[in-house]
């Protein structure tokens, strides 16, 4: 029933994210066109029997729905309008899904010019991180029309759990940036918590432990707390990955002419974590940052 | 000894600016896009040119008062730009407020062409521009500069050659940082004045006598008071200013946590529809946000 409505399916973009999902699409029993800009990426998936193709354009061509997760606005745009983009080869009433995290007002100019074009889109940008993408748990945040969605639901089940329409065009974008807020305030608090704790000579795995159940009890204490106690930041997220998320919501705000003074603030300490280094590393080391706000400095050597 | 000067962007601060040009005896060739813009110029002896690269051509220093980092590189690097027409050995002078980086890359491009550049961003609203009492903080050779310090002792008179190119607008960058946070100070401290019953005008005048007192407090403060928002300094302008620097510090991985916030306080104005004031009212973000605690 389900491989009359879609057969054949085009997946852009292999990397931490892109192959698992890509993998689980396969393993779900669609039949798989891909796309990688770096060859190698695309090996693991031929050999688990999808075909490679040469450009975009070409793994779009005859496919009923096209995946694309790439990094950032300016790469989805190459990838969507550019030469040898999807647009040049997918057929009408295809629907392009971009599950990246891009910036909602790009979201709305691919989805006039896919319009434009007699194509459909989806935007449905994911929260859960590579273990999630890895075990098929991710959220999904879908902008678009209904009936579009109601078709490519059954994909989206393959690589996520809780996979909600927001609304039309963008509003996936927008519910991405939501989460992006909240995100960031809850890892200062976090951050902000242990600091205090160690100050006071509380050990933070007790912290970590007694928070467990309790009213501030979160999803992003039992992971990024816990890299906070154990002082591990192996990524996880990449801080510097992770404030190109936040700079497109700041950048929003700036547009609408609305003021986010708490992500403004978080962001600023980011900044300092990129600045100390860290920009490679877990986004939990923030924790560090907020540690040497208050840590008196070595004297000067002689 | 005398110097021939192209002038373009005539609005608030380039009117006045190239008008006190022409008053200290310099041959002006003015360019703006509206036309109607160099009608006060034509007024005082200017010629009215087609184009920046018309401009450029007659002139041994150009100067470029456009709104922001975009119109700046248009300007030179655009068709019929001043790059087309700068003479070898003439020089170049960008008093826009736009991105360090820019600044520099713009000086390398210019460079290769034998041409001068000077970032010169300037401190100081459309009064200080016609009376020519501004603020300017200047990037670029120390040779170019003492060549054009003549014609900015038409315009200011707090002249300081800062460094390499660049730095002028990173002292400028400095200046906003400042500025912005004593906005905030002067309206955090009137609202929390009022708000506790006492006059703010009261506090105004004793605290400008103090440490605290400041151009900010002085003028802002009694704009603030007055409820007198003429720019000035429009808060879209300002806001423009703020990005750039958040975007230099992002880049240089260093934490600015209260102009940050006061950023955000400066959207909040833009979003209410306020742009087009004084970015002084930034009190009235602060006085929303404490609307009802009375």
């Amino acid at each position: 029933m389900r491989d009359k409505i879609v057969t054949t399916v085009g997946f852009i973009g292999l990397g931490v994210m892109g192959k698992p999902m890509a993998l689980n699409l396969i393993k779900g029993g669609y039949r798989l066109r891909v796309y990688g800009r770096r060859k190698e990426t695309m090996a693991p998936l031929v050999e688990a029997g999808a075909t490679a193709c040469g450009s975009p354009e070409e793994a779009a061509r005859g496919c009923d729905v096209v995946f694309t997760m790439v990094t950032n606005t300016q790469d989805v745009l190459e990838v969507v309008l550019g030469e040898r983009g999807i647009v040049a080869g997918a057929r009408r009433g295809a629907i392009l899904v971009d599950m990246g995290t891009i910036s909602p007002a790009a979201t709305r100019t691919i989805a006039a010019r896919l319009a434009a074009a007699g194509l459909e889109a989806l935007d449905a940008p994911v929260s859960g991180g590579g273990i999630g993408a890895i075990n098929g748990t991710l959220s999904i945040m879908v902008g678009g029309k209904p009936e579009i969605f109601e078709r490519v639901k059954p994909l989206f089940s393959c690589m996520g759990k809780n996979i909600v329409h927001i609304g039309p065009n963008s509003a996936g974008q927008v519910a991405k940036a939501c989460n992006q807020i909240l995100m960031l305030m809850t890892l200062q608090g976090l951050a902000e918590a242990f600091t205090f704790a160690r100050k006071t000579a509380l050990d933070p795995q007790n912290l970590y432990e007694s928070l467990a159940g309790g009213a501030a009890e979160c999803r992003i204490r039992e992971v990024l707390g816990k890299r906070m106690v154990e002082r591990n930041y192996v990524p996880g997220i990449e801080a510097r990955l992770h404030y190109k998320d936040i700079q497109i919501v700041l950048s929003e705000a700036h547009t609408l002419g609305m003021a986010l003074p708490g992500t403004a603030l978080v962001t600023q300490m980011f900044n300092a974590l990129i600045g100390r280094g860290g920009g490679n590393e877990d986004s939990s080391q923030l924790v560090e940052v907020i540690e040497a706000i208050s840590t008196p400095r070595p004297p000067n050597p002689a | 000894m005398s110097m021939n000067v192209g002038f373009i962007g005539l609005g608030i601060m380039g009117t006045p600016m190239s008008l006190n040009l022409v008053r200290g005896g310099y041959p002006l060739w003015v360019y703006d896009r509206r036309a109607e813009a160099t009608a006060p110029l034509v007024a005082a002896g200017a010629q009215v040119c087609a184009s920046p690269e018309e401009a450029a051509r007659a002139a041994d220093v150009t100067v470029i008062m456009v709104s922001d980092t975009n119109e700046v590189e248009q300007t030179i690097m655009g068709p019929n730009g001043v790059l087309a027409g700068a003479k070898a050995g003439a020089a170049v002078v960008a008093m826009s407020t736009i991105s360090p980086e820019a600044a520099r890359s713009l000086a390398a491009r210019l460079r290769e062409h034998e041409v001068g550049m000077l970032d010169a961003p300037v401190s100081g609203g459309e009064p200080e521009a016609a009376s020519g009492t501004l603020t300017i903080m200047a990037g670029g050779l120390p040779e170019v500069f003492e060549r054009v310090k003549p014609l900015f002792e038409r315009l200011g008179t707090n002249i300081v050659h800062v460094g390499p190119n660049g730095s002028g607008q990173l002292a400028k960058a400095c200046n906003q940082i400042l500025l912005t946070m004593a906005l905030e100070g002067v309206a955090e401290a009137f609202t929390f004045a009022r708000k506790n019953g006492v006059d703010p005008h009261r506090v105004r005048e004793a605290l400008l006598g103090g440490f605290a007192g400041s151009k900010a407090l002085e003028v802002q403060g009694k704009r603030m008071l007055d409820r007198d928002f003429q720019p000035g300094f429009k808060a879209h302008f300002h806001q423009k200013d703020l990005r750039i620097i958040m975007e230099t510090a992002h880049e240089a991985g260093i934490a600015l946590p209260g102009l940050a916030l006061a950023a955000q306080h400066m959207n909040a104005l833009i979003g209410s529809g306020d742009g087009e004031l004084d970015s002084s009212a930034l009190v009235n973000v602060i006085e929303r946000l404490n609307e009802g605690t009375l």
